[in-house]
């Protein structure tokens, strides 16, 4: 306020003044005393007006904003004299600073952020544990029993994530969406957006839901993508599975369920879900949160529940086994910032990413510290000067922070912007693919906050140094020297060179990194799936509910492989319950007579029921035996294949071919003999090895056959041959649903997007480190030459060459950057064990990153000496020695 | 005629707000109170009253409006504030203790031996 009133503040001092001097000549000249001397008299009692005035604003604190106002008007004209000082400094910090937003703001969005509900802090998810850990909440009835007889909690709401079948304007289409008991959003207190919420009225009968019928709400992103944000959609009636639900609601944007990063489109009452699950007692299917009552304790919460699921378990059948690893008590977990999925899956990698930005800003530091050290000793005259007229020493120091925190301010400005281009493209790099991870990243009150502390942090860090050098000027002794010597004082070199070296560390660290995540992405890139990648096209195939596991649909897969297989460009064709890398699994377990299992987790394994074609398709070698052939159907002997890990894990060193394995659990007992072993396929993720597996024929399948994939190998790249197989798969039933139209090669490639992110990344850090270690090399090694001038004139005049000149200003960048790579592969080494889970197939010292890195590192050192040292020998020896 | 009194270093504050505290007064006011009140025996450079009189604005103890004075012309008119009030019993409180001290210390009359 005072900054703005200031030409207020000064007329009103004036009048004020004036005012006791004129009464005061008036008071004179009433007591007979002549106007002339009066005035006189009441100036000379009065006392020096200036000065008073100066007292009265700096009694009214107005000294400091003047001072202040000084210095910015002063660092702004010095800036601005020197644009490439400038420029250098400010996009130095801006790229830190930027770098350090945008990892921030992933880090924010992923990990830290609490969701936008009522009182976060009082909800709870209530979690089966076990040996194995937490995984999901108990089944239905007893989420029942939670939600009706708790009295630890305010409320009790479950959910559960689903893909939803729906038909709008008579097409067919899959939607993301969610299970929630009808209280849900009111237990979480969120508001709907337009129309209604769900309530628990919604939510009563199996099959009908509640008064109003079968209702649901839609997010906010899919009523804009998909009803083009009419609000008309509240009231139609869309069809969901086998049900014609009424769309009552619109959620806010902010918030549709409890999973950080899922997309959800549309949530519907529980009892629209399959009433087979609703009422197994035995089937773990359930996310439940629930709201603690104000004062009771979570272990209370905790004790209660735990007792309420003991009894429930009494009447359910389980192997103890199973029971101890995974469904053994009942664990609480804050549920303020959601489900931990997303935490889990980016902790490490932005945990080392924001490691990795943090030393990128201490290189731009680094970098900026020394231009301001170059910037103060060449001002050592101009401070003597201003010290020798009488500034405080107080006042330079002020100075030159005030520089420092005005280039912070416009390096954060700057930075920010960077940062919000650079959120696009990471969030870009989130939503790709099937499995895609929605996050918010635009610049939010605690990112701008977090931006600021690492800014003034900064400023304070790298101004400080300086601006404490330049206090210490000796007046007298900067006055007496000329500007070039007092330019070289040594300590400032010396200070300098620490700082290059330093930066010199950091890129070899950064670069290191760089390296190792770069190539364990090459090594994951290239590491044997167990098939061939090229060329094969792959989309999920849904029939209608009717045709699930009926002949029917038996018939048309094989008329569908027909049709595509005869289709050009097409290899082979086939059909599967799951693809390699798709994200779906199944698992079953298997009996095997000549095996003993040693724990309960021996006899699972995994099921894929596949066509005949499926090995040629992707290209699987057959290992032993034979593959399936179209005879393998449902009349003839039940016939299975095993991969190498099962087959070696089962039989041992025995031909497991002509073996019998039984599916206990499943009604029939079935036996099915091994005819054959394959080699084992990558499935989850391309880091594990393969689980075991066992392939059964599709009409053999003990699984129900609904939704399949099928893969396409073509001679081509696969994608083109999306639109056509597309086509031709509809043109044989036009009600068939496609989706999740992908590639192997694609999959691949999305299977590694943390890598791929950590990767791309580290390259761009590592890069702006080596510019950034560059350009502090360049300048300090300009600065000694400047400072040499002198010294490099003397041993020319004495005969040295101009080769023995550009020798010695080269082999002082390369000591100092060998300096920083002595300081920094040994750092890199001990990051690169911390961050070992990070890396795959490659060891924290792998020769060729670090080969790469050293080598990179004194080609650019040799790069930044390359001018400094020309200029060196092309000094003419008499006037270099007479410019002293 | 005794020789004016020097003002003691630190006083003029308390004095001010004491001339204040008795109505509503410019700063040419605040000094004519005073040597109305000190019979004109105190010795103060007008000027060195306005710093005080911002200083004592700034600490909030004293408030300012433009108002009109006896011969019609703007002036600025100080009044105390609460807080002011409260300042000036703590400072005339410790100056009662601290002049009773050194009155006592230097009215000490020698011990008969």
């Amino acid at each position: 306020m005072k900054l703005f009133r200031r030409k207020q503040f000064e007329s009103d001092m004036d009048a004020e003044l004036r005012f006791h001097i004129d009464i005061y000549i008036e008071d004179l000249v009433r007591l007979g005393i002549d106007r002339g001397e009066a005035e006189r008299r009441a100036g000379i009692e009065f006392g020096a007006l200036e000065a008073t005035k100066d007292e009265c604003r700096q009694a009214w604190g107005l000294r400091r904003i003047d001072e202040l106002r000084a210095d910015l008007r002063l660092t702004l004209r010095t800036l601005g004299k020197n644009p490439g000082f400038a420029a250098v400094a400010i996009l130095s910090l801006a790229l830190g600073i930027g770098a350090n937003t945008a990892i921030f703001g992933l880090v924010d969005a992923a990990m830290l952020r609490i969701l936008p509900v009522s009182d976060p802090g009082g909800l709870v998810f209530v979690q089966n544990a076990g040996a194995q850990g937490v995984n999901g909440g108990p089944p239905y009835p007893c989420f029942e029993l939670l939600r009706d007889k708790a009295k630890s909690f305010e409320g009790v709401a479950a959910f559960s994530a689903s893909n939803m079948e729906l038909v709008i304007d008579r097409g067919r289409e899959l939607a993301q969406g969610v299970w929630v008991s009808g209280n849900f959003y009111q237990l979480l207190g969120v508001k709907p957006l337009i129309g209604r919420t769900l309530s628990g009225s919604d939510d009563q009968t199996p099959g009908k839901g509640g008064p109003d019928g079968a209702v649901a709400v839609i997010s906010h992103a899919y009523w804009q993508r998909r009803f083009g944000g009419d609000t008309a959609v509240v009231g139609r009636t869309i069809r969901m599975f086998e049900h014609t639900v009424t769309i009552v609601g619109v959620m806010p944007p902010e918030f549709m369920s409890l999973e950080p990063g899922r997309p959800i489109d549309i949530a519907a009452p529980m009892m629209l879900s399959n009433p087979v699950m609703l009422r197994e007692r035995g089937s773990w299917w359930l996310e439940v949160v629930a709201r603690l009552k104000p004062g009771v304790r979570a272990e209370q919460a905790r004790a209660e529940s735990d007792a309420m699921f003991q009894a429930y378990m009494m009447d359910v059948t389980i192997s103890p086994a199973i029971r101890k690893l995974a469904f053994d008590r009942i664990e609480l977990a804050p549920a303020a910032r959601g489900m931990d999925r997303l935490r889990r899956q980016f902790s490490k990698p932005l945990t080392a990413l924001m490691i990795l930005v943090c030393l990128v800003l201490l290189a731009a530091s680094a970098n900026v510290a020394n231009l301001m050290l170059a910037r103060a000793a060449a001002r050592q005259r101009e401070f003597a000067v201003r010290l020798a007229i009488g500034a405080g020493r107080g006042r330079l120091i002020r100075q030159t922070l005030t520089e420092a925190l005005v280039l912070v301010g416009a390096g954060s400005a700057l930075g920010i912007a960077l940062a919000h281009e650079g959120e696009t493209a990471l969030a870009a790099f989130f939503a790709e693919g099937g499995n895609k991870i929605i996050l918010d990243l635009s610049l939010n009150g605690r990112m701008l906050l977090f931006t600021l502390s690492v800014s003034v942090a900064t400023g304070l860090a790298f101004g400080l140094l300086p601006a404490l050098r330049a206090a210490r000027v000796d007046p007298a002794a900067g006055l007496q020297l000329g500007s070039r010597s007092v330019a070289g004082s040594r300590p400032t070199l010396r200070l300098g060179r620490a700082l290059v070296i330093m930066q010199v560390a950091l890129s070899t660290v950064l670069l290191a990194g760089a390296g190792l995540f770069i190539r364990s992405l090459r090594q994951l890139e290239s590491v044997d799936l167990g098939f061939t990648r090229q060329g094969i096209l792959t989309m999920e195939v849904t029939p209608e509910r009717e045709l699930y596991g009926k002949p029917e649909w038996l018939r048309l897969q094989r008329e569908i492989l027909d049709r595509v297989g005869r289709m050009p460009g097409v290899r082979s064709a086939s059909w599967s319950t799951m693809s390699p890398l798709g994200g779906r699994d199944r698992g079953v377990i298997v009996d095997v007579a000549t095996f003993v299992p040693r724990t309960e987790t021996d006899k699972d394994i995994h099921l894929v029921s596949v066509s005949p074609e499926y090995f040629e398709t992707f290209g699987v070698p057959l290992l032993a035996g034979r593959a399936f052939t179209a005879r393998d159907d449902r009349t003839a002997p039940k016939a299975a294949i095993l991969n190498g890990t099962a087959a070696h894990f089962y039989f041992g060193d025995a031909n497991p071919v002509g073996k019998k394995v039984r599916f206990a659990r499943v009604p029939g007992d079935p036996v099915y003999e091994v005819v054959g072993v394959i080699k084992d396929v990558k499935h989850e993720s391309l880091r594990e090895p393969p689980p075991r597996f066992i392939y059964l024929p599709i009409p053999q399948s003990i699984d129900r056959i609904n939704r399949l994939a099928l893969a396409v190998r073509s001679s081509g790249d696969g994608m083109e041959l999306a639109a056509p197989v597309r086509k031709e798969v509809q043109s044989a039933r036009s009600t068939l649903l496609i989706t999740n139209v992908s590639t192997m090669e694609k999959q691949v490639r999305l299977s590694l997007m943390r890598e791929r992110l950590v990767s791309t990344l580290s390259m761009t850090f590592g890069a702006l480190a080596l510019v950034l270690a560059g350009i502090g090399l360049y300048g300090i090694l300009a600065y000694a030459v400047t400072r040499r001038t002198n010294e490099i004139g003397i041993r020319m005049a004495l005969g040295a060459t101009k080769g023995g000149v550009v020798r010695s200003v080269l082999g002082e960048a390369l000591a100092l950057a060998g300096s920083g790579i002595a300081i920094g592969v040994p750092a890199a080494l001990a990051l690169g064990r911390v961050a070992k889970a990070l890396l795959y197939g490659v060891q924290p010292f792998d020769v060729p990153a670090f080969g790469w890195t050293v080598l990179l590192l004194l080609v650019f050192a040799a790069l930044a000496g390359i001018v400094p040292a020309r200029r060196a020998s092309r000094l003419d020896p008499m006037s270099s020695l007479r410019s002293e | 005629m005794e020789n004016p009194v020097e003002l003691l270093q630190g006083t003029l504050d308390m004095l001010i707000l004491k001339a204040v505290s008795l109505g509503g007064l410019h700063g040419y006011g605040v000094l004519l109170r005073l040597q109305q009140l000190t019979g004109g025996q105190l010795q103060i450079q007008q000027g060195s009253l306005y710093p005080a009189l911002y200083r004592l604005e700034n600490k909030r103890l004293i408030t300012s409006e433009w108002g009109e004075s006896e011969n019609k012309r703007k002036a600025k008119f100080y009044t105390l504030t609460a807080a002011g009030r409260k300042q000036l019993r703590a400072e005339t409180d410790l100056w009662n203790r601290f002049s009773d001290l050194v009155a006592g210390v230097l009215g000490a009359i020698p011990e008969e031996s």
